[in-house]
């Protein structure tokens, strides 16, 4: 579809993607300090992951007609596309694993985090998934200098992300008595779930960070352009796919439930 | 149209044979182990229609295999291929659906079954059940007796509440069939009604340790009569000993220390305590120690530090007693002779 | 030798070492700064193990040039669509090679490698068990650190799960040989991914042996905590282990499962492909996603052991029956992963074979899909005395039981294919129809597992240990040994020797029958598993006699097809035509298969399995000059 719309209707679909997200998430937020509805959340964030998949990760394009040259780049690229699918179907597995987890041991219970802290995290990291958007859509329309300044802007916002996670979240947690010190977490399965949750969530942002900056590198060596541009597209499902499991877990450790 | 009439006959003269031959060989009617508990015996009502399906769906296989194998086999320099046909649609719907419906049926006899061997008596005598690595201990609340020899009344249903201080443990008796796991942090609960009087065997049935083969403790099914002199005796014997070596003794059997260390002279997963006071003890390290209440004391509160030649690597868990608690033990220890 | 220190297996096992001190050296060096204790029983602490374990398998992915390729992409680097081999004759399979179809001999190899193995740790403890009483693993013995009790549990846990590892490769070697030549594929769709899924699993069966002398763990290849939280460090190996496996699973059900849906030939629709492609399809989607559960599993009791995250520890508020749902989400399925491709080579051998086409060929590649879907909702039945809420226990029965219906169909299919079929006995045959037989027992034995009740008796006893030896067997090792017979000229241009070959099938089977009949019936007498020692009383000795003896027979067995397969590959008879009369599109071009498999792209022009029917073709190899479609 991307190629199809022109680069401004693209654009613009973008900004509109962001506002529905970013109004769904104050929602959830909303919800969770007012009456409290797990059903709501559930259905909020699952609005808000197809708004992702479709929009953002562009999922439609598995289905993707293409030439029927086995050796073409296109073709070649709809092979890709369906392996890294296939993939983020298998690493879904661990997160939906991790999510039981937390239901089994936590249940309708929540750690005691700093809720400011959570939304600001959330917003940082959807405001990187919009700017991911704006340059794949310009890498996809050949605008090679806004890609790499709209990729730059999205990997500060994934850095600033993971250090607000790793360094003030974890640390915070651990004030808060989710561990009684490193290597010590005595406090229960609070401290380990939610630990263990945003630990192998940063780990993929971590990873998303590396992909993006290859991707950074390459466009820098000229080495996309509005036909073949793989890489950047891969990078960016990659990085909708962190934001798309974060849409899960920050209502699962920030909103839902009652603190103890 | 021959064929499938000699198949169909042999079907259910093999159907037959088999489940003649598995009765014969003790685990058709009746899986072998007698039946000693009232579960036990719906259990086996359940086992012997899977047998009977068993033995039916094996000749369904395995006869037109066998008749195709011989029959249809190729004779010498015949060349041609099998006879064509690809499929038969309404025949693979009635072995879809056929199957479903027995499935169906298996599925609510099984159900039935488990609601027969789950029925609650209300006036079951409630046991504590206490596992660890790597004995059982049996807790009678209502008469103040611990035991590790399982005691029952027949025909009276038990609930045993089953407690692990440890890890996972698995509470069998082969001749009451229904087995339990015992899992830390939880209390599970098994109801048997034992129906036959014998000396039985519990067997822990999930892996537990080094000595997970020899976790095995008594259990015996007494007449209502047998029963009620055992709790008297019981009683008289806590009530008698209330010296040190009573309490000692009762406490090794509570802490299950005895699950692993004799008290006769045989060798299990720890030393025998066996004439052990004031005997020199060989140390893992090859050096000899004179067991006395300073020993004693040391290997139970922090078993690694006293490892024994032949014992090692201790699996032994320190043990949190108090002072006079040990003190009891020690003189426990002191009358094996 | 100089050329075998050269080779990328050589290579990558050195860095492995480097890579395990490096990790150990980093955890131990930091250790020492925060002053912590830097040693233990086994040299290093756990952290420092597991570290190492975990920076040996990176540095010999990285070291043996299985990852070379995609960090010259990252550096925007070019490389070759496909390298040619540089080596020739055994030195190609143990270099890095992107080609299929020496990844599938490599699996394949592998695989038998982890078999031997595991059989010989399976006949170090059948001869203990040989009779009551502790003969050789005695409490006074020692070894790596662990007296005979904790050795036997250590190689009885080990047993398990390097078999595991083994059927896994060896599903992928047959998957990764065949698939792509049936589909017409150059490849397979991620070349580089398939090698990288193969070298992985390289250190990962390292990793599992270190255990053994790591102190072992003794919990059973299911690990479950307590018990594997409070086990020696050899656990911690155990889980790297069986993790790095798991990806090899998972990336390679990945490249299958692309490969099918994107590299067919032309005219190749759904229904027209071959059945076995089928099962490949079922296997890849469970290995894909629920392996992951495993993995996870594992993890949380590493982190519970690392860092004290109380998962599963009761007295920190975990729950251990947790553990036991997110392991047999995957180890459930997993069964399926092991046995559908058997069932696929079942399929796909019976019509050549029986001269017939094969009967209900829709039902059968539904009733793999079927067994596939039904295998992700049954792992509870593995847990009907764990103490898990009562409520799920019926649910959970029904949808065991709905698994019968299926299986059911490939039973009743594969009886109507061979009925009226004109069948001959050659090994591969014999395999297939032992197969069936094995696998209709283990499958025959599967319901009374199910009904709850019965299953309350049957649970942790040798008659488990019977019922799933004769499912893996039936739906794994036979079909495996015909598929290797089958497609060994295809592979090689030779054929193994027919002799040896009815020998090793008439030594093990009967020997196997025994050996389950055997267990199954002390099973039901009161045979738990796991166990080192039986008490004397039980009167299980004569038994457990003949259980070891037929054990023996069958490791014998092997050694004769082990014999058989390597001597083959030099002096069997030479076969490089159709030998089996198969028409499969691989069968139809000269052995052994052209490097780049076919010269000239073939179309699919009929029914894969129309056996006797007059002038009919599966494929039509096109000329050189039209180009290739899908």
């Amino acid at each position: 579809m991307s190629h199809t719309q022109d680069k401004s209707a693209a654009l613009r679909q973008g900004v509109l993607i962001f506002v529905y997200l970013a109004a769904l998430t104050a929602l959830e937020y909303f919800v969770a300090v007012t009456f409290k509805a797990v059903s709501i959340l559930v259905i909020v964030a699952m609005i808000k992951a197809a708004l992702v998949m479709y929009y953002y990760m562009h999922i439609y394009k598995l289905n993707a007609e293409s030439e029927d040259d086995e050796h073409s780049y296109e073709y070649k690229t709809g092979t890709n596309r369906l392996g890294l699918w296939l993939f983020l179907l298998s690493d879904s597995f661990v997160f939906a694993g991790l999510m039981t987890t937390r239901i089994n041991l936590l249940g309708l219970t929540r750690p005691p985090l700093n809720q400011l802290l959570g939304l600001a995290v959330t917003a940082v990291l959807l405001l990187s998934s919009f700017f991911m958007n704006r340059g794949e859509t310009a890498m996809a329309h050949g605008d090679k200098k806004s890609f790499m300044n709209n990729t730059l802007v999205t990997f500060v916002l994934g850095l600033g992300f993971l250090l607000g996670v790793v360094l003030v979240e974890w640390r915070l947690a651990a004030e808060e008595g989710l561990i009684a010190s490193f290597g010590n977490p005595a406090a229960g399965p609070m401290g380990a779930v939610f630990y263990m949750m945003t630990g192998m969530h940063a780990l993929h942002v971590f990873t998303g960070l590396i992909f993006l900056f290859v991707v950074w590198n390459n466009a820098r060596k000229d080495l996309y352009s509005a036909e073949k541009h793989w890489g950047v597209e891969a990078a960016t499902v990659y990085w909708h796919f962190v934001d798309l499991v974060w849409i899960f877990f920050y209502p699962a450790l920030y909103l839902i439930g009652r603190l103890v | 149209m021959r064929h499938f009439v000699i198949v169909g006959i042999l079907v259910i003269v093999m159907a037959i044979l088999t489940y003649v031959g598995l009765d014969v060989a003790g685990v058709a009617t009746q899986m072998h182990p007698i039946q000693a508990s009232l579960q036990s015996v719906s259990i086996d009502w359940m086992w012997n229609w899977e047998i009977i399906a068993i033995a039916f769906l094996f000749a369904l296989i395995i006869v037109p295999m066998a008749y195709s194998m011989i029959v249809f086999r190729r004779k010498k320099g015949d060349t041609s291929e099998g006879e064509h046909f690809e499929g038969n649609t309404p025949l693979e719907i009635v072995w879809t659906v056929l199957p479903l419906f027995a499935v169906l049926v298996l599925g609510y006899m099984g159900a039935y079954s488990l609601g027969e061997i789950r029925r609650v008596d209300p006036n079951a005598i409630t046991i504590k059940v206490k596992a660890q690595q790597f004995a059982w201990t049996f807790e009678y609340p209502e008469y103040g007796i611990v035991s590790n020899e399982l005691h029952l009344p027949v025909d009276q249903q038990v609930v045993l509440k089953m407690e692990s201080s440890d890890v996972i443990h698995s509470f069998w008796v082969p001749e009451f069939r229904v087995k339990q796991d015992v899992v830390p942090g939880r209390v599970t609960e098994y109801r048997i009604t034992p129906i036959l009087v014998g000396a039985y065997k519990v067997r822990c049935a999930e892996l537990c340790g080094a000595s997970h083969a020899y976790m095995e403790n008594g259990v015996i099914v007494d007449t209502k009569a047998d029963y009620d002199a055992w709790i008297a005796e019981q009683q008289a014997i806590a009530a008698a000993n209330q010296t040190p070596e009573g309490r000692g003794k009762l406490l090794t059997v509570k802490n299950g220390c005895v699950g692993c260390h004799s008290v006769d002279g045989t060798k299990m997963t720890g030393p025998t305590w066996f004439g052990l006071f004031g005997s020199t003890v060989e140390l893992a390290d090859g050096t000899s120690v004179l067991a006395d209440e300073a020993f004693i004391s040391e290997s139970i509160l922090d078993p690694k530090a006293g490892e024994v030649a032949g014992f090692s690597p201790t699996t032994m868990p320190p043990y949190t007693l108090t002072e006079a608690e040990i003190a009891n033990i020690i003189a426990y220890i002191k009358t094996l002779k | 030798m100089k050329r075998f220190f050269s080779t990328a297996l050589a290579r990558g096992l050195a860095w492995q070492l480097i890579g395990t001190l490096v990790g150990a050296g980093l955890v131990t060096g930091l250790r020492a700064l925060m002053g912590l204790s830097i040693t233990d029983k086994f040299f290093f602490t756990e952290p420092a193990w597991v570290l190492g374990a975990f920076f040996g398998v990176l540095f010999f992915l990285a070291g043996n040039g299985s990852v070379t390729d995609w960090f010259k992409w990252a550096r925007g680097m070019d490389t070759p669509e496909h390298h040619a081999d540089h080596y020739s004759g055994w030195e190609k399979y143990l270099n890095v090679s992107l080609d299929h179809k020496v990844i599938g001999i490599q699996y394949t190899v592998t695989a038998l490698a982890l078999i031997s193995i595991g059989g010989l740790f399976a006949l170090i403890f059948r001869t203990e068990l040989a009779q009551s009483q502790l003969q050789f693993l005695t409490v006074d013995m020692k070894l790596f650190g662990q007296n005979g009790p904790q050795l036997y549990n250590t190689l009885m846990s080990l047993h398990g799960m390097i078999m595991i590892v083994s059927i896994l490769l060896g599903v992928a070697g047959i998957m990764n040989y065949v698939v792509p030549l049936m589909l017409g594929a150059q490849d397979m769709a991620f070349p580089r991914l398939n090698a990288f899924s193969f070298w992985i699993a390289v250190p990962a069966a390292v990793l599992l042996l270190m255990s053994l002398v790591l102190g072992g763990f003794g919990t059973g290849w299911t690990g479950y905590p307590p018990l594997s939280a409070r086990a020696p460090v050899g656990v911690q190996m155990f889980f790297l282990g069986v993790i790095s496996a798991g990806w090899s699973s998972i990336l390679g059900a990945l490249n299958v499962i692309a490969t099918v849906i994107r590299m067919r030939a032309k005219g190749m629709t759904a229904f027209r492909m071959p059945i076995f492609v089928w099962a490949a399809v079922a296997t890849s989607i469970i290995a894909l996603t629920a392996t992951q559960l495993i993995g996870l599993s594992f993890q949380l009791v590493m982190f519970q052991r690392l860092f004290g995250m109380g998962f599963f520890d009761p007295a920190k508020g975990g729950n251990p029956v947790l553990f036991q749902h997110l392991f047999w989400f995957y180890s459930h399925p997993a069964v399926y992963v092991f046995i559908l491709p058997g069932l696929g080579v079942i399929s796909e051998l019976l019509p050549v074979f029986a001269r017939k086409p094969l009967f209900g060929y829709r039902w059968i590649a539904m009733s793999s899909m079927g067994i596939a879907l039904v295998g992700f909702l049954v792992w509870a039945h593995h847990m009907f005395t764990s103490g898990m809420n009562e409520y799920l226990r019926v649910p959970f029965m029904y949808s065991t039981l709905l698994v019968a219906i299926p299986t059911g169909v490939k039973f009743f299919s594969w009886v109507a294919t061979i009925w009226k079929g004109k069948l001959t006995y050659p090994t591969p045959m014999l395999f297939v129809l032992g197969g069936i037989v094995v696998f209709l027992l283990g499958g025959l034995t599967g319901p009374p597992n199910a009904a709850i009740s019965v299953d309350l008796h049957l649970h942790d006893t040798y008659f488990i240990v019977g019922h799933f030896h004769d499912t893996i067997f039936g739906g794994f090792v036979f079909p495996f040994f015909a598929a290797l017979y089958y497609w060994f000229p295809k592979a090689t241009g030779r054929r193994m020797n027919e002799t040896l070959g009815k020998l090793h099938f008439w030594l093990m089977t009967p020997s196997f029958f025994v050996l389950t009949f055997g267990m199954m019936q002390i099973g039901l007498l009161g045979m738990r598993r796991r166990i080192v020692d039986y008490d004397p009383a039980l009167g299980f000795d004569s038994t457990h006699l003949v259980l070891t003896i037929a054990g023996y027979l069958i490791g014998l067995s092997v050694l004769i097809f082990i014999y058989n397969f390597f001597n083959s590959i030099k002096n069997g008879e030479k076969a490089e035509g159709n030998v089996w009369n198969s028409r499969s599109p691989e069968w139809q071009v000269p052995s052994p298969m052209p490097v780049h498999n076919y010269d000239q792209p073939f179309e699919v022009v009929g029914e894969p399995y129309d056996y006797g029917l007059p002038g009919s073709k599966y494929v039509e190899f096109s000329s050189p000059a039209k180009s290739r479609h899908k």
